[in-house]
């Protein structure tokens, strides 16, 4: 059961993202907010994995999540998921078909999740469900777009650069490995660009 | 708007994965409010999407180039392709209300249909429901498309990435320059070259 602090939380963070319409709107996301769970997720527990058959809404009010693309045998970071932000398969929540991610807690993690059959339901009430979906949607786009602006460097310490940017903490969360792969650069390539912005 | 015109823009709605009969009447309406084509020349900058713009825009023919200004380049980025028959807006005047971080022009000469803000709204009283649907639908698909595309860029090698957008992006692939494939693709222009030579295949 989330407290009377984080169900406020969960409420301003779901108003930041969704622009609401007149007093039934209001009540309805105040109504949503109270279908939330809460569900503490331990450093590399998952949030949701590639058996996951529904695809929960979920919000993290602490810890930080890395969401895996699995590519064959190897799977590599995606996105990160960060506190009061959404953290959801999109494959699972918006087109009802198996995920090709999973969802790993890098840190000791807190989050308030809706059930998948809540969110259906305020889907095909449409009104706020429309608007949270539009509202998902636009979140990813924006963080594709923000995480394309990183992969576009040519360098590998432009890269380093764009993505400190985004995440400064990005050196603590994840091994040297997975950083590489995470940038799209060789381990080589990653060790040199850390050196010479006096990282390593 | 000429028929050409509606058929382009009828393909487009009943290629998106919600598209069903339901969704015709609103679909008819949609392209009775479409303006006539707009043309640009190649290099022409769409000066037409101004800073406060939040009109849908169609391109119908031809490639339009989606720039940025990154902070580690000397000049402007390519961020993006667009390819025929895509739909295209300016994302944070639409999505947030903020100036525009893109802008595009044409990369070859272009005919673009526009769906006029104001237009959009009196459609959403009309068909709210089917509205709503084409607009998830669409912004879904931008989205996949860009997800797909960020998995490219995470590949570490330049053939991988070069060969993704053989096989994902051919209508790109094939129209695009050197030099834009390499930015594209998120490489130098050495590394893009390099990559060839190894394979001995070359672009085109």
């Amino acid at each position: 059961m989330l407290s009377q602090k984080e169900v406020e939380r969960l409420h301003y963070g779901l108003l930041s993202h969704i622009k609401l319409q007149g007093d039934l709107e209001f009540q309805a996301l105040s109504e949503l907010s109270s279908k939330f769970t809460l569900r503490t997720v331990p450093s590399g527990h998952t949030l949701w994995d590639l058996s996951s058959s529904n695809g929960d809404l979920n919000f993290i009010l602490e810890g930080t999540f890395a969401e895996y693309l699995q590519r064959g045998s190897h799977s590599f970071i995606l996105r990160f998921h960060r506190p009061n932000k959404f953290a959801f398969s999109e494959d699972l929540l918006l087109y009802s078909k198996r995920s090709d991610t999973y969802s790993k807690a890098l840190s000791h993690a807190k989050v308030a999740s809706l059930p998948s059959v809540h969110f259906q339901n305020a889907l095909r009430q449409g009104g706020l469900g429309a608007k949270l979906v539009e509202a998902l949607i636009n979140l990813s786009m924006t963080e594709y777009r923000n995480t394309t602006y990183e992969m576009l460097q040519t360098s590998g310490t432009n890269r380093i650069h764009a993505a400190l940017e985004q995440f400064p903490d990005l050196l603590h969360l994840i091994p040297r490995s997975e950083l590489a792969d995470y940038l799209g650069i060789s381990r080589a390539s990653l060790f040199r660009s850390l050196k010479e912005i006096g990282h390593e | 708007m000429n028929s050409g015109e509606k058929a382009a823009m009828r393909e487009y709605f009943k290629s998106l994965p919600v598209y069903s009969e339901f969704f015709d009447e609103a679909i008819d309406a949609i392209i009775a409010s479409m303006d006539s084509g707009i043309s640009a020349e190649k290099g022409r900058v769409l000066v037409e999407l101004g800073a406060m713009n939040k009109d849908f825009w169609f391109l119908k023919n031809g490639f339009l180039k989606e720039m940025y200004r990154s902070p580690y380049a000397k000049e402007d980025s390519l961020f993006n392709m667009i390819p025929p028959s895509s739909i295209f807006v300016n994302e944070d005047t639409l999505f947030t209300n903020q100036r525009p971080k893109h802008y595009f022009s044409a990369y070859t000469s272009v005919e673009i249909l526009r769906l006029r803000e104001a237009d959009y709204l009196i459609l959403q009283q009309e068909y709210p429901v089917e509205m709503n649907l084409i607009y998830l639908s669409g912004t879904a698909e931008i989205q996949k498309i860009r997800r797909e595309r960020l998995n490219m860029l995470r590949m570490n090698k330049t053939p991988d990435r070069i060969e993704w957008v053989q096989q994902r992006q051919r209508e790109l692939y094939h129209i695009m320059d050197r030099i834009t494939l390499a930015q594209y693709i998120g490489v130098s222009r050495a590394s893009l070259y390099r990559a060839f030579e190894k394979k001995k295949k070359y672009q085109f």
